[in-house]
């Protein structure tokens, strides 16, 4: 992180006198504020002011700068995103600026509002006058500052280098800054602003521009990638290719090299706890769990039994008591005997101990079977009224007669059906026998000759399904029945919608002579719609297929049975969810570590119509107004990259050749860059502010108003000492 | 943190846009050689446009007449036929040639 804050209160402020001015370096994204001859600034923090609501509160806080972020979670930062003062590098919005410049002297160590010294402030080049004129009024009005002197960073920044001696005082100051780059040519050791030349692209936008490919790239981690999380990115991994496109190439080829220079951000990822198999003892337990309570419930069953058991008997023993006791008492005491048992008759009491014979017997798990034969036996007898002739009956034996016809042909059916299983059943036992048979004479043969019946049958069941469950209502999502739009018939629901459209055209048409045949009328039952495919039933085909599995099954122990096919009427089976991984929580920069800072040469791949930062030097030195081939090489041997965007590695490198491309042949070239490009701007101011000869480049007050706005426009610093 | 204005203070726009400001400047009534904000500008490149592929970033020898997009081979074309409308206009919104409705 080349860029770090200080924004402790400084408490020595009272120590200076008012004669020492103070030093703003007022950047687009980084403030710094010092005093003069120091070679620090005092204060640094971010040029950005944010107004967030408290959440419970209410209350708008006003945070200045860096914030923390443990602290601005309570606070409802929604509402209102960091704003700056700046619009390409023009400080425009002086609400803003003013909430910057209390907080930067209140951390200088001021108190009170009035600042008792000079001030020098930087500004962009050929600042309009009006931001000129309003900063010097803020200044004025609001702090009450005795003098105020305006420069340039970018020049305060070659100055200061060539005082150090990394560049001439002819020269090139080439300034890619947070929202514009500035070309500033040197001549003489003073800046020409003539010369200069400005684009409006800067760290900024290769922030923003690596911010939007990362999310177009990752959308699902689209809130992982903050402002802040971006611009680390890209000052840990970008930089300038020496030649773009055949770095790109590099990448398209996807070699070796490509995969070392992508980086990987791994987001923070816990991977899911995979499940292991329970251990053999585990195992064991729990079937000697489930082992446990099965007993139990047997016993309690056993019980239950042995119980019901005892009570039916009992209950036995005291009918059969009472049977005996009913011989011995008078016909007509019965009733008198009874009343006291709660039965009626002696009939009751005979049906009751046959019916718990029967429950005893159902108890014990005697087979009920003897009963049923019995009672099969006795057809005869127990239909008594079938055979007799209707005018021989009485009207309620009538009754009793329809009842025994109705009971006589259930009891027939339900032979008939038991008849034919058993047939079946034998019928399939004799198949599996021949397949025996024949499995013994030829193993191999047999095998084969199943697999191939099987793959067959199987696949003209399939074949018949889909077709079914291709139609519309069958389509698990529209089970209304309605036909949707584009969803395909199958063949009978297609001949029911011919049959309807061609029934509507035909009616009122020409003679009607419909109905006049009996078959006319079959023609609304094939319109109905259940005549679509309900033979739900297995069809002969689908009960050999399952045979033939079941006997594969048996036999075959490589055979497993296909799948059954989704059931039309369950949805169908949600798509299975891969497990995330841990590169599924990867952010890989791959092209956008050049990508990205190549728009500094390219801006019209943001569709900013303006050259690159190695032709602006050419643009640069056509502006000048003497044409000297003597200066141009002069100004080319010297030049120097400062601003926080030249920090790229290779950036030095690109300008060279890029330069080179557009100079004459053999021309000298130098280009350096800057001892710290981010600070120099505010040393060299601070050094100026501390000359001697600096309260002569300041204006006051009184000079701002009776000197007017075209003096203030006309304002320039003065760079030689 | 610091608490100028308390709540409840007006808070109109008492700033101009820069638009507005270069506007009120009046440059075309000083001599065209003075430098000024609007005239230090640079000009267009005279180098012929460098074409990227919008998705990739590699060099894009094609051009996409449904979608506006530049892309560098089959495989991206793909994707770029793949790629709903709303990221297709984020996508050219990166170049400023996103279609903008006013």
């Amino acid at each position: 992180m080349p860029f770090t804050s200080k924004i402790e209160r400084q408490t020595d402020y009272n120590d200076f006198p008012s004669s020492i001015p103070i030093v703003i370096d007022n950047g687009a994204s980084y403030f710094r504020i010092g005093w003069a001859g120091e070679s620090e600034p005092r204060v640094v923090f971010r040029n950005i002011v944010q107004r967030p609501r408290h959440k419970t509160t209410g209350e708008t806080v006003t945070i200045v700068g860096d914030h923390d972020p443990a602290l601005l979670k309570y606070f409802d930062c929604t509402r209102s995103g960091p704003r700056s003062a700046f619009d390409s590098d023009v400080v425009y919005q002086f609400e803003i600026m003013e909430y910057i410049l209390d907080f930067a002297f209140d951390r200088l160590g001021a108190n009170g509002s009035e600042i008792d010294h000079p001030i020098l402030i930087t500004e962009c080049v050929c600042n309009p006058v009006q931001s000129r004129s309003k900063m010097a009024e803020l200044l004025f009005e609001t702090y009450g500052v005795p003098s105020v002197a305006f420069g340039v960073d970018a020049a305060f920044s070659y100055k200061y280098n060539q005082q150090l001696g990394v560049c001439d005082k002819d020269g090139l100051a080439i300034c890619p800054g947070f929202s514009t780059t500035h070309v500033i040519p040197f001549v003489d050791g003073e800046p020409v602003y003539k010369g200069s030349c400005r684009t409006n692209v800067g760290g900024y936008h290769i922030t923003d521009y690596l911010k939007q490919l990362l999310s177009l790239k990752f959308p699902q981690h689209m809130a992982k990638l903050t402002w802040e999380k971006v611009e680390d990115l890209k000052m840990e991994h970008c930089y300038i290719a020496p030649d773009y496109f055949s770095e790109a190439q590099v990448f398209q080829k996807g070699t070796k090299e490509a995969e070392d220079k992508t980086r990987c951000w791994q987001l923070p990822w816990v991977p899911p706890p995979t499940e292991e198999p329970p251990s053999e003892e585990e195992i064991a337990r729990k079937a000697a769990i489930k082992e446990r309570q099965g007993q139990r419930l047997r016993e309690m069953a056993e019980a239950k039994r042995s119980s019901r058991i005892n009570e039916l008997e009992n209950q036995l023993h005291g009918l059969d008591f009472l049977l005996q006791q009913l011989e011995q008492v008078e016909e007509n005491d019965i009733p008198s005997f009874l009343a006291t048992t709660g039965y009626v008759s002696k009939q009751e009491v005979e049906a009751s101990i046959s019916k718990a014979t029967q429950s005893l017997r159902k108890a014990k798990g005697e087979p009920k079977g003897e009963q049923a034969e019995i009672e099969e036996s006795s057809t005869g007898e127990k239909y008594p009224l079938v055979h007799i002739p209707d005018h021989m009956l009485s009207l309620e034996q009538l009754k009793e007669k329809k009842r025994q016809i109705f009971l006589k042909t259930t009891t027939e059916g339900r032979q008939r059906a038991k008849q034919k299983r058993a047939e079946e059943g034998l019928e399939r036992e004799r198949k599996n026998q021949q397949d025996e048979e024949r499995r013994l004479e030829n193993p191999e043969l047999y095998l084969e000759q199943m697999r191939a019946k099987y793959k067959e049958l199987s696949e003209k069941v399939e074949q018949r399904k889909r077709l079914k469950t291709n139609g519309g209502h069958t389509n698990g999502n529209n089970p209304s029945g309605g036909v949707g739009r584009g969803e395909r018939l199958n063949a009978a629901q297609r001949e029911r919608m011919r049959l309807l459209t061609t029934a509507a055209f035909d009616r009122g048409k020409g003679e009607d002579t419909f109905g006049a045949k009996d078959e006319d009328w079959q023609l609304y039952k094939l319109m109905s719609k259940d005549n679509d495919d309900d033979e739900d039933g297995l069809d002969a085909d689908e009960v050999e297929l399952t045979r033939l599995s079941s006997r594969l099954q048996e036999v075959d122990p490589t055979f497993v049975p296909k799948q059954e096919a989704v059931p039309s009427q369950s949805a169908p089976e949600p798509p299975r969810i891969r497990p995330l991984t841990k590169e599924d929580f990867q952010i890989l920069i791959g092209v956008e570590r050049f990508r990205c800072p190549e728009i500094l040469f390219s801006p019209n791949w943001l569709g900013i119509d303006h050259v690159g930062l190695d032709e602006m030097t050419g643009v640069s030195i056509r502006r000048l107004p003497s044409k000297d081939v003597d200066l141009e090489e002069k100004l080319t041997s010297s030049i120097l990259l400062t601003g926080g965007s030249c920090l790229f590695p290779g950036i030095s490198e690109r300008l060279e050749a890029g330069i080179r491309m557009i100079r004459p042949c053999g021309a000298p070239i130098k280009v350096v860059r800057a001892l710290d490009p981010i600070l120099d701007a505010w040393r060299g101011a601070a050094l100026y502010a501390a000359d001697l000869q600096f309260p002569e480049q300041t204006f006051s007050k009184i000079d701002y108003y009776e000197k007017g706005e075209d003096w203030l426009r006309r304002y320039q610093f003065q760079y030689t000492l | 943190m610091y608490d100028k204005y308390p709540k409840g203070q007006s808070r109109g726009r008492h700033w101009k846009h820069l638009k507005q400001i270069l506007q009120a400047e009046n440059y075309q009534n000083y001599p065209p050689d003075e430098p000024n904000y609007v005239n230090i500008e640079s000009p267009p490149s005279m180098h012929p446009c460098k074409r990227i592929c919008d998705i990739t970033g590699f060099e894009a020898p094609y051009y996409d007449p449904r979608t506006n997009l530049r892309y560098a081979n089959a495989e991206v074309f793909k994707l770029v036929r793949s790629l709903p409308n709303e990221y297709v206009q984020r996508y050219l919104a990166l170049r400023n040639a996103a279609v903008v409705l006013k």
